[in-house]
């Protein structure tokens, strides 16, 4: 996508204008997104997405700039401009000789551990629709069913990271999702519901997760909260769903342990590394590496290798999630967690796939047992949160009644309430049937692919709001 | 390859293979600088562009955009497109005849002067707002200026091009009187870096949200209003909703069967006209290649035309206005440019309450109903005198309240509201409902 002695010149510039360190991000996506309703075509859009972003650090201060014109007159103007302007500021960095000799440039490339088996090319269009058809019929499984919706979302990205290090990382991120959005009605009674498998890899997507079983599952979950009652409402224990349920962690446990919040002490976690901050039966990861997950990738968006971080280690605090910047900002060390919806947007420090381990509850049954009357939040909808304390509000997509043990009526309109660094402190058992679901995270670098998960699991009391 | 000449690859590799394309190029430029303790301290200059084909085949409509001009991304992208059109079941899209359109050029030089002068300006913003002893805080202050270029063609023969920008300065102190704390912003705007005064945009965010310090609840009852052009303009952008021709044709608009009769109150007539002489948002043709003209909208009260492109004209059986947007990776849309609320004869107010301000427009209103139920901030005036009122909620129908209005503004301001750039003037209605302490 790049010389690499237009990279140099780019760097080189950087530093000499005073520049601590800089690098230089380029890709190149393909996407293409189908869109189908009731069967018919309702958005077939396919494009190329090529761009550059430019980043200066002048001590911990950051200045970007991005562009999609790639030849060396338009990236030299970026850097040109950026300099000009930095220097009309305050504080000068340092110019450092380093770079103005060459960068002896270490290259590493992907090694394919995510690599798709069909290839992005594979199948024409109408093979696609046929997948997306089948969802359709497979969705309708009741009268009540009275919309469907699929959608096919296909990513290809080739990325280059080079910095004034001599970082020059080559990655290729492959991702695929199918989701089903299904309608229910019934009166003047109206439902949703969701199921959308995705991950890093190609159309054998389809393999594990058969076009007409997606329609289902969401069909499934829409009739349910059709015929579900109001949800009773007061604090109660809850058991919450594998998989999808580990989004009220992402959202109210890990962002406040990125550096992004940390760094500038808005988070309540802030400087608690080594210190209980979540029931022993906690050990909380986020992971890079998870093969083919929806989150993973062989480095990051500042050319860092991925790992897999254990941020809470049976309830203590081990690890922030730390990108370039914060680790500048804290001294921690950097976890390859640097990453950007695209070029237009610098790199923070953000989410992979991210997830609660198998505890030691074997039968997921037993979690049930004991609780008189509670809630099973069996699948997470969306939610708020409040970054700086973790306060959080999340509505349940299903859900039922748990009475003497037993899992009993489906109820609809359940809300959880809460603050994140309390609830995971009541985590009192979790079982063994970890899972994980793809999702896309919102924050201050753009949307990017992450997945949650976490097992069943049981939180001794959370405050349930019920159908107003 | 320059969008120049991946448009004319595009239309030439399209009429080769028999297939009607429309090629739309833009690209921008952009500059961001933030001001905090005296100085820039966020600095983000881009610029981004790319290449959109919309193809007719069998009369059925594709899309696929790309920003590298490569032949073989330039390939690949058309072969999409031509797929896409494929997949879909719905016929009867046509092509539009293409004209020659010419090359403009709308901004000339304006955003010509040096970088650091636009620094100076944001700098020079923000250390005026600290310097005034009730600014608690500033949450932004900023310098942004925008360049953008397009250029059409297609296998029926548009071909044209043209060039524009606009200098935006803006800022949101946060001011405090005793107790009483208020957030508020202002921006100020032209197509040319020069036309921008930063002591003019200081003086203006002071006296805007300074003025509603030591506001007190306002009680529940019945008052004359007078809406001011801000919250107009946010008004009449809840009133494009029901006038865009995407909205007729997807059966949403209420106003759909209502063309050629009263809807508002005859001082009431609104215009958009991409013509307009020095307008934000003045464009020779619209994303289709469609001339652009003055479209009347409401004339003293009558419904005359809803905004139609090519397609909603087509479904409606309306004539086409010359309202088709897009950029190069969206499909096609309708969108206003310059949408003009005509000069009244001026509002005048002894008794009531003034609306400075709409929050929570955006939840709080129902764009197919025209049902508004939003919190306000405003001043109320008694025997000439004014003071701040706070913690109110008013609740209307935008389409009662167009047939209600008894006054409307001498003066023009004009302010960017969802995509248009809208000259709205103060409104003046009998009694509203306010519901407060």
């Amino acid at each position: 996508m790049l010389t690499s002695s237009t990279a140099e010149t780019v760097l080189r510039a950087a530093r000499r204008g005073g520049a601590d360190f800089a690098d230089l991000y380029v890709e190149r996506w393909r996407r293409r997104n189908l869109r189908v309703i009731d069967g018919e075509v309702e958005d077939a859009v396919s494009a190329i997405e090529q761009g550059a972003g430019v980043r200066l650090f002048f001590g911990t201060d950051v200045v970007y700039a991005y562009t999609n014109d790639l030849d060396d007159a338009s990236l030299g103007d970026l850097v040109a401009t950026l300099v000009r302007l930095r220097g009309s500021g305050a504080s000068d960095g340092q110019v450092d000789e380093r770079g103005a000799g060459g960068l002896d440039l270490r290259r590493r490339g992907p090694q394919g551990l995510h690599a798709p088996r069909i290839a992005f090319d594979a199948f024409d269009k109408s093979w696609r629709l046929e997948r997306l058809r089948e969802l359709d019929a497979g969705a309708r499984i009741d009268p009540a069913i009275s919309q469907v919706e699929g959608r096919l979302i296909e990513w290809e990205q080739d990325v280059l990271v080079v910095n004034s290090e001599g970082d020059w990382v080559e990655d290729r991120r492959v991702r695929t999702r199918c989701a089903a959005n299904v309608i229910a009605s019934e009166g003047d009674q109206t439902q949703t519901g969701f199921v959308g498998p995705g991950l890093s890899v190609g159309l054998e997507l389809f393999d594990q997760n058969p076009p007409a079983d997606i329609g289902a599952a969401a069909a499934r979950r829409a009739l349910t909260n059709l015929r579900a009652v109001p949800a009773p409402a007061g604090t109660m224990p809850v058991v919450i769903g594998n998989g999808f349920g580990g989004v009220i962690f992402h959202e109210a446990l890990g962002h406040l342990v990125e550096t992004t919040s940390v760094a500038r002490r808005a988070s309540v976690l802030t400087d608690k590394l080594g210190q209980q901050v979540a029931s022993p039966a906690v050990t909380y990861v986020d992971d890079g590496t998870t093969p083919h997950g929806w989150g993973s990738s062989e480095f990051d968006d500042e050319g860092m290798a991925t790992e897999r971080t254990v941020l809470i280690d049976k309830g203590i605090l081990t690890s922030y999630m730390v990108d370039r910047w914060g680790s500048l900002k804290t001294g921690y060390r950097r976890t390859g967690s640097g990453r950007r919806e695209n070029y237009t947007y610098a790199p923070t420090s953000r989410m992979r796939n991210t997830f609660i381990l198998p505890g030691d509850v074997h039968d997921t049954k037993d979690l049930f047992q004991g609780i008189s009357y509670g809630l099973y939040a069996k699948a997470m909808g969306g939610g708020q949160v409040m970054p700086g304390s973790g306060e959080y509000n999340f509505a349940v997509s299903e859900g039922y009644v748990i009475r003497h043990g037993e899992v009993a009526e489906p109820v609809r309109g359940a809300m959880l309430v809460g603050k994140g660094p309390d609830t995971i402190q009541k985590v009192d058992a979790v079982a063994t049937d970890l899972s994980t679901e793809p999702g896309m995270c919102g924050s201050l670098s753009g949307s990017i692919p992450t997945e949650v998960g976490q097992p069943h699991l049981r939180v001794s009391e959370i405050v349930v709001g019920g159908e107003a | 390859m320059t969008f120049e000449q991946a448009k004319t690859v595009l239309v030439r590799r399209a009429s080769e293979r028999g297939v009607e394309a429309e090629v739309l190029a833009t690209s921008g430029r952009e500059l961001t600088l933030s001001a905090a303790g005296g100085r820039v301290d966020e600095i983000t200059s881009a610029t981004r562009g790319g290449v959109g084909v919309r193809v007719v085949h069998e009369g059925r409509i594709g899309y696929a955009s790309s920003e590298a001009l490569d032949e073989a991304s330039l390939a690949w992208v058309l072969d999409e497109a031509i797929e896409n059109a494929a997949l879909q079941s719905a016929r009867g899209a046509v092509m539009v005849e293409g004209h020659a359109l010419g090359r403009s050029d709308l901004i000339g030089e304006g955003l010509s002067a040096p970088v650091e002068r636009k620094a100076e300006a944001v700098t020079t913003l923000e250390s005026a707002l600290t310097a005034d002893e009730r600014v608690d805080a500033i949450a932004f202050a900023r310098y942004s200026e925008s360049e953008s270029e397009a250029v059409l063609g297609s296998t029926r023969g548009a071909d044209g091009g043209y060039r524009n920008g606009y200098a935006v300065l803006m800022a949101s102190p946060i001011m405090r009187q005793g107790e009483s704390v208020k957030q508020g912003w202002e921006i100020d705007f032209g197509k040319e870096f020069h036309a921008i005064d930063p002591t003019r945009t200081t003086q203006r965010i002071l006296e805007k949200v300074g003025r509603h310090l030591g506001a007190t609840p306002l009680a529940t009852g019945r008052h004359a209003t007078v809406f001011e052009p801000e919250v107009v303009a946010t008004i009449l952008q809840l009133l494009l909703f029901s006038l865009s021709g995407k909205t007729v044709a997807e059966g949403k608009s209420r106003l759909a069967q209502r063309l050629g009769q009263p809807i508002a109150s005859e001082r009431f007539t609104l215009v958009d006209d991409p013509t307009l002489e020095n307008g934000l948002a003045s464009r020779p043709f619209d994303a289709e290649g469609t001339p652009a003209s003055r479209t009347v909208v409401i004339e003293r009260g009558v419904l005359r035309s809803f905004l139609h492109n090519s397609e909603t004209a087509r479904r409606t059986g309306q004539a086409n206005t010359g309202h088709a947007s897009r950029s190069y990776a969206s499909t096609l849309g309708v969108g206003a440019t310059n949408l003009m609320l005509e000069a009244g004869e001026g509002v005048s107010l002894d008794d009531g309450v003034i609306v400075t301000n709409l929050m929570g427009v955006h939840a709080g209103a129902n764009p197919i109903s025209g049902d508004v139920s939003v919190q306000g901030l405003g001043l109320r005036v008694e025997g000439g005198e004014s003071r701040p009122v706070e913690n109110f909620a008013l609740s209307f129908n935008l389409f009662r309240l167009l047939e209600r209005i008894e006054a409307v503004g001498a003066e023009v301001q004009w302010r960017p509201a969802g995509g248009a750039i809208v000259g709205a003037r103060s409104l003046q209605v009998d009694a509203l409902s306010f519901a407060g302490a």
